[in-house]
């Protein structure tokens, strides 16, 4: 009975985290982009207005939830909660620490990539549900521009996980630290095994992993629909997108989504190619920089701080350029990032065979 | 019971129900949101069955692929078109749909010889790799198991379908191509 109390409690844990988080993820996106554009931000609730995003919760919660007359009642109710569970149920395979990883199984990567794309049907069943124009353009938008990203995003991990040969996240974590049982090789030429570290992240580990790395993060901000590919909500042409229609905690979750999305998106990256829960610091001479400084606490502390600062980059790209037209966009995806990303994986699969080995 | 059966139960009778409900119901978007909750029931009975990179594929290609384009299909054809398709004629008793009725009457009475036949619990072909322990036990790597067999002994099967696809790729751009002026 304990081990279901157990399970239990860890989906209440990381729904809570993910509620937390964008609570203060949407605080910090004020700040900063307040400080990008040389305003103060909020500053009148709280210490430099800290308690202010929880004075908009409060408010979402007391808002009457109002049903258009003309919406499919089932579709348009059921469409946020559909949106929210699609990247919640992401969080479950996500490791966090050496052994701390809420579901381990050997499919982790690829289950989260299915998970990912039912948020595109929710988004659908939002357009669709609420029975107005800007809502399902939005919608149509906003599935065209999902489904044409996964694959530039999926063959940039798929190069990843060729080098790693697992799509067990946790193994590929492992793999880039000091916790490493295999032999691993900076550039493919400098063996660093047991020094850890930065010089052991996937990144260094294949050269070309860097081009990779930087084609998911793109794919990753299309596919949270984060400016400068918001165009499914672009305020100027379709008053909100898909979910114009929505008030009160419905649109919260919505919200929610959406943020919880960037640090899932985000955390992904940083898992497949920036070292995991591995600490940046190697192992020099007798001064053990990596070992001290890997455990438990320690991995939860650098995989957060990690995948902050890949958000932090989000939100500075999304307050720095403009939005991209439909026409660019698709252009960019199909013809520019999907070739790239298609000769990644090639480059990983020969790298494999003739380097590594 | 053992918690394994309860969600078998659960499961399969979602997946029967939600079936019901899309082959039933009027309202076509509906039907296409419902046939989801069919496809994750069955994604789930997959996970049962040891299957786990099965029912994930199973998401990826049916849910993430060919229902939005099944949806997209759908909100890109005109509202008059949806509603000609919404309102048929429910009689069903007709001489015109008397092929149809003799097909799905036979095969019908075929399934349940079928399985009125078919003595599950007993099968031979299962006994026998039982015996010969030609089976897998749940030992977490069905996947690189997969990866292998599809590398190695089912090679060919593999590449056939791979160019199968790519022909049907090409087919399409092909199509979506305008027209060159003369």
């Amino acid at each position: 009975m304990v081990i279901y109390l157990i399970y239990i409690g860890v989906a209440i844990g990381l729904f809570a985290f993910a509620a937390v988080f964008a609570l203060f993820a949407v605080y910090y996106e004020r700040k900063l982009s307040a400080f990008i554009q040389d305003r103060i931000g909020p500053n009148e609730t709280g210490k430099y207005g800290t308690l202010q995003t929880i004075a908009d919760i409060v408010k979402l919660i007391q808002k009457e939830m109002i049903n258009p007359t003309a919406v499919d009642k089932w579709l348009y109710a059921l469409a946020p909660a559909v949106i929210f569970i699609a990247v919640y149920m992401g969080f479950a395979a996500m490791p966090w620490a050496p052994g701390l990883v809420p579901s381990k199984t050997n499919i982790g990567l690829y289950y989260i990539f299915a998970i990912i794309s039912i948020e595109t049907l929710g988004i659908l069943m939002a357009g669709w549900g609420s029975n107005n124009k800007y809502s399902i353009l939005g919608a149509m938008r906003s599935a065209a521009q999902i489904i044409s990203y996964e694959i530039p995003a999926g063959f940039a991990l798929i190069s990843a996980v060729l080098i790693c040969g697992s799509l067990d996240l946790q193994e590929i974590s492992m793999q880039q630290g000091v916790l490493v049982k295999e032999q691993v090789k900076f550039l493919g030429i400098w063996d660093v095994t047991g020094m850890g570290g930065i010089l052991s992240w996937n990144i260094f580990r294949a050269p070309h992993l860097i081009i990779a790395f930087v084609i998911y993060f793109i794919a990753s901000l299309a596919e949270s629909n984060r400016a400068p590919f918001d165009i499914p909500e672009a305020e100027s042409e379709l008053v909100a997108g898909f979910h114009t229609e929505y008030t009160g905690m419905r649109f919260g979750l919505v919200f929610l989504a959406e943020y919880s999305m960037m640090f899932l998106v985000s955390m992904i990256g940083v898992i497949l190619f920036l070292g995991a829960w591995n600490t940046p610091l190697p192992n020099i001479g007798s001064i053990h920089l990596a070992d001290w400084t890997t455990g438990t606490a320690w991995g939860i502390f650098w995989i957060f701080v990690k995948t902050l600062l890949l958000v932090t980059v989000q939100i500075w790209i999304r307050w720095t350029l403009p939005r991209l037209r439909v026409d660019q966009l698709m252009d960019l995806c199909w013809k520019v990032l999907t070739p790239l990303a298609f000769i990644c994986m090639v480059v990983s699969a020969i790298w494999r065979v003739w380097v590594m080995n | 019971m053992t918690a394994a059966n309860i969600l078998f139960d659960i499961m399969s009778f979602i997946a029967l129900a939600s079936a019901l409900y899309v082959a039933a119901s009027k309202n076509l978007v509906r039907s296409i949101f419902m046939f989801f909750v069919t496809l994750f029931a069955l994604a789930g009975l997959y996970v049962l069955a040891l299957a786990d990179f099965v029912a994930v594929t199973q998401i990826v290609v049916y849910v993430g692929g060919i229902l939005v384009l099944i949806l997209f299909a759908f909100m890109l054809s005109g509202r008059e078109t949806l509603d000609v398709l919404q309102q048929p004629e429910r009689k069903v008793w007709k001489v015109s749909n008397l092929p149809a009725l003799l097909i799905v009457g036979l095969l019908f009475v075929v399934l349940i010889n079928v399985i009125l036949k078919t003595d599950a619990d007993h099968l031979g072909w299962v006994s026998d790799s039982i015996k010969s322990k030609n089976y897998i036990a749940n030992s977490g790597d069905m996947t690189a198991n997969i990866g292998i067999n599809l590398m190695t002994r089912y090679l060919l099967p593999f590449e056939v379908i791979s160019i199968l696809l790519m022909m049907a790729l090409v087919g399409a751009a092909h199509l979506s191509r305008k027209e060159q002026a003369v």
